[in-house]
């Protein structure tokens, strides 16, 4: 019989201690391999530093939430800048530093996926609905611009969405359709306060695996004609006219379900024959939005933009690569490395139980040893014999749980795409992961010399006697 | 093969740390293909002296040669690595309670005999051992599964795997009853005799000592013994 075959003969002999052993290794490397994907590929996701712009800019306060809130559709919105900031871009000295800028308006929502409100420059096209010029080509990723996939790419100035790839499969919602807009995004429980303005899908943007492909997309200007929106924004914006503090309304919206709750909200906005929105002047002077952002025309630019947007006293900029690379070092590397010394920890349990099982077995087998010894097996033979099954029981149970630990990614992508719209490649395999499991294989090898000394140094004629 | 032993002296350690004198031979001959039976009662030394003979332990003094005459290596020089492997490739051992492997079938078991030889496994002798000691419709059985004296003829058949040339077979139908321990030693002689194996059975049997064409006492061979 091979050298092999006698080993998964003496395996298959106490299966049911190898299966359980082999097991205890399979979870050891399942949690250590699902760690390392899931750190990988959400930081990849998440802590991208790959952007496709340099700046955002919005209001002073928390970096982290106006990038959590304006790139992946998370969080509450840290506040408004006035529309005004984004007019200021257009004029010296921050022309120069700016290739393209972006306004982004939200806090509406359909069945609980954001609604975004921004212009056609958003998805590489120019305002008449042409497509925009390489230089002037809006990436959200570097290389990486929007499709539309279905459609045409909306109106600015009209009731016109598009949607993100995946808006079709949770909502039914579909090109032609119309929908209207939910305010904020109830929880379960509440009565959703449901604006009246209707909008008619235009478009559906090719699937990008960001979250993108889970928000609708309406003109910028129409966002504004929500009757709430405007309301709000002229009241903000006579409050700061005459200098004085703004306390938002509390608007009970839960007292009547069956309340018309626009019966007492002014329109303020006209509509020409062909569809077009003709916002009041007064409102155009109080729009606000939640966030703008800006392609600089490359590495100085950036820097000196951000150094200038944050002298001014109502906005604030942040490059988004930073704020993210920021908070994956800060917050998330330590629990990470914490999860990586437990499943390290679990691994090495099992590599004991490894150690544990065959000392155990050969214990059992000292006559059989001599037997084969008696045939004519070396000493350093049986102790490759016994090295080699620790070995086999090490692959078997890293081969199984490599797959598992990628099945769990699998499970926690899943479970990031339905939370925040973007999944992760799960199924992707690193360097890394390929060296921790040969290293799980000779830390069981390593394992199996105890007992395998134990073998080595055993009297032949003292096992064959039975004592 | 033939052996020739020459002033062998082997002791163990008691546990009380005092030695144990167990083998005292001037000298033993044996001639290629010669069957010769061993007699000695509890304690005579037959075990340690077989072991001697198979390279399994290495007397304290004198030479164990064995080989083709004229070309014969004392098991004393070799080093233990290369005793295993001589004995793997030229030695065939008999245990007195078989000592089959239980997780491993007949055939596998026959086959293990000739795993370390370092020649390719030969599959079709190891069922023609296994036809000839009466088990060919037993291939695939586990010993659990075997009679004793089944068990003791999968030992024997083991024994011949590597087509030794020399068997040492220690007590074989030690625990077997008068006619079936009379079968496995027909099987053992025509077995060594097919295979031109030379032949020491170690037994306290008179009768089985009978049947050899020579018979030695230990008594008179191992001065420990008397």
């Amino acid at each position: 019989m091979s050298f092999f075959q006698l080993i998964f003969k003496q395996i298959r002999q106490r299966s049911l201690s190898t299966i359980l052993t082999t097991l205890s290794i399979a979870l050891g490397v399942a949690l250590a391999i699902a760690i390392m994907v899931l750190h990988r590929e959400s930081r990849s996701v998440f802590g991208q530093t790959d952007f496709g712009y340099e700046v955002l800019a919005g209001v002073k306060g928390s970096g982290l939430q106006l990038v959590t809130n304006t790139v992946y559709n998370i969080d509450r919105s840290p506040g408004n800048i006035q529309f005004s900031v984004y007019d200021r871009l257009k004029a010296d000295p921050f022309r120069r530093d700016i290739r393209l800028a972006i306004p982004i308006a939200v806090g509406d929502s359909y069945e609980n996926l954001p609604i975004i409100g921004t212009t056609p420059q958003y998805f590489g096209f120019n305002d008449d609905g042409t497509p925009a010029d390489e230089s002037r080509r809006f990436e959200y990723r570097p290389g990486r611009s929007f499709e539309i996939a279905q459609g045409k790419v909306l109106h600015v100035d009209r009731f016109e969405a598009v949607i993100g790839s995946d808006v079709s499969r949770r909502t039914g919602l579909k090109l032609g359709d119309t929908f209207q807009a939910t305010h904020g995004f109830p929880q379960p429980g509440m009565q959703p306060d449901v604006h009246e303005e209707k909008w008619t899908i235009v478009g559906v943007l090719a699937p990008t695996r960001t979250a993108a492909d889970r928000a609708l997309y309406i003109g910028l200007t129409s966002f504004y004609t929500i009757a709430e929106h405007g309301d709000a924004e002229l009241q903000r914006h006579a409050a700061r006219q005459a200098g004085v503090p703004f306390k938002e309304p509390v608007h009970d919206h839960d007292h009547d379900h069956n309340h018309d709750h626009d019966h007492d909200h002014e329109k303020h906005f006209t509509l020409a024959p062909d569809g077009t929105i003709r916002l009041d002047a007064h409102l155009l002077e109080a729009r606000e939005l939640s966030a703008i952002l800006i392609k600089t025309r490359g590495g100085f630019n950036a820097m000196n933009l951000i150094f200038n947007l944050n002298l001014q006293p109502d906005v604030m900029a942040v490059n988004p690569a930073t704020v993210m690379r920021d908070f994956f070092g800060n917050f998330l590397d330590g629990p990470v490395k914490l999860l990586l010394v437990i499943s390290a920890l679990v691994t090495v349990v099992a590599a004991i139980s490894i150690l544990t099982t065959i000392y155990n077995s050969v214990s059992a087998r000292m006559t059989e040893i001599a037997i084969l010894r008696a045939l004519g097996a070396t000493r350093a033979r049986i102790l490759m014999m016994i090295c080699t099954e620790a070995a086999v029981v090490g692959l078997i149970g890293a081969v199984i749980g490599f797959f598992v630990g990628h099945g769990l990614a699998g499970v926690g992508s899943f479970y990031l795409a339905q939370q925040f719209g973007e999944g992760i490649a799960w199924a992707r395999v690193s360097a890394i992961e390929i060296v921790y499991i040969f290293g799980v294989i000779l830390i069981a090898f390593v394992a199996g010399l105890f007992p395998a000394l134990k073998a080595y140094r055993s009297s032949v004629a003292t096992n064959l006697s039975g004592g | 093969m033939a052996v020739l032993l020459e002033r062998v002296i082997k002791s163990y350690r008691a546990p009380d740390g005092s030695a144990v004198d167990v083998l005292n031979i001037d000298r033993f001959e044996l001639a290629p293909a010669e069957h010769v039976a061993l007699v000695g009662g509890s304690g005579a030394g037959k075990t340690t002296l077989l072991h001697t003979i198979a390279g399994i332990v290495t007397p304290d003094a004198g030479k164990v040669l064995v080989g083709e005459p004229g070309r014969m290596s004392d098991l004393v020089d070799l080093s233990e690595p290369a005793r295993d492997v001589f004995r793997g490739q030229n030695i065939g051992y008999i245990f007195q309670t078989h000592h089959l492997l239980p997780g491993f079938t007949a055939i596998e078991n026959v086959l293990l005999g000739m795993s370390f030889t370092g020649r390719k496994v030969d599959h079709a002798w190891a069922k023609h051992l296994l036809i000839e000691v009466g088990l060919g419709e037993r291939l695939d059985y586990k010993p659990s599964k075997l009679s004793l004296g089944q068990q003791q003829r999968v030992a024997v058949a083991r024994a011949l795997a590597n087509r030794p040339k020399l068997v040492l077979a220690d007590e074989p139908t030690g625990s077997l009853d008068p006619t079936t321990a009379a079968q496995v030693l027909t099987l053992i002689r025509q077995l060594c005799t097919e295979v031109s194996a030379a032949l020491i059975l170690v037994t306290h049997d008179m009768k089985i000592a009978g049947q050899f064409p020579r018979v030695v006492q230990l008594s008179e061979l191992n001065t420990f013994a008397r």
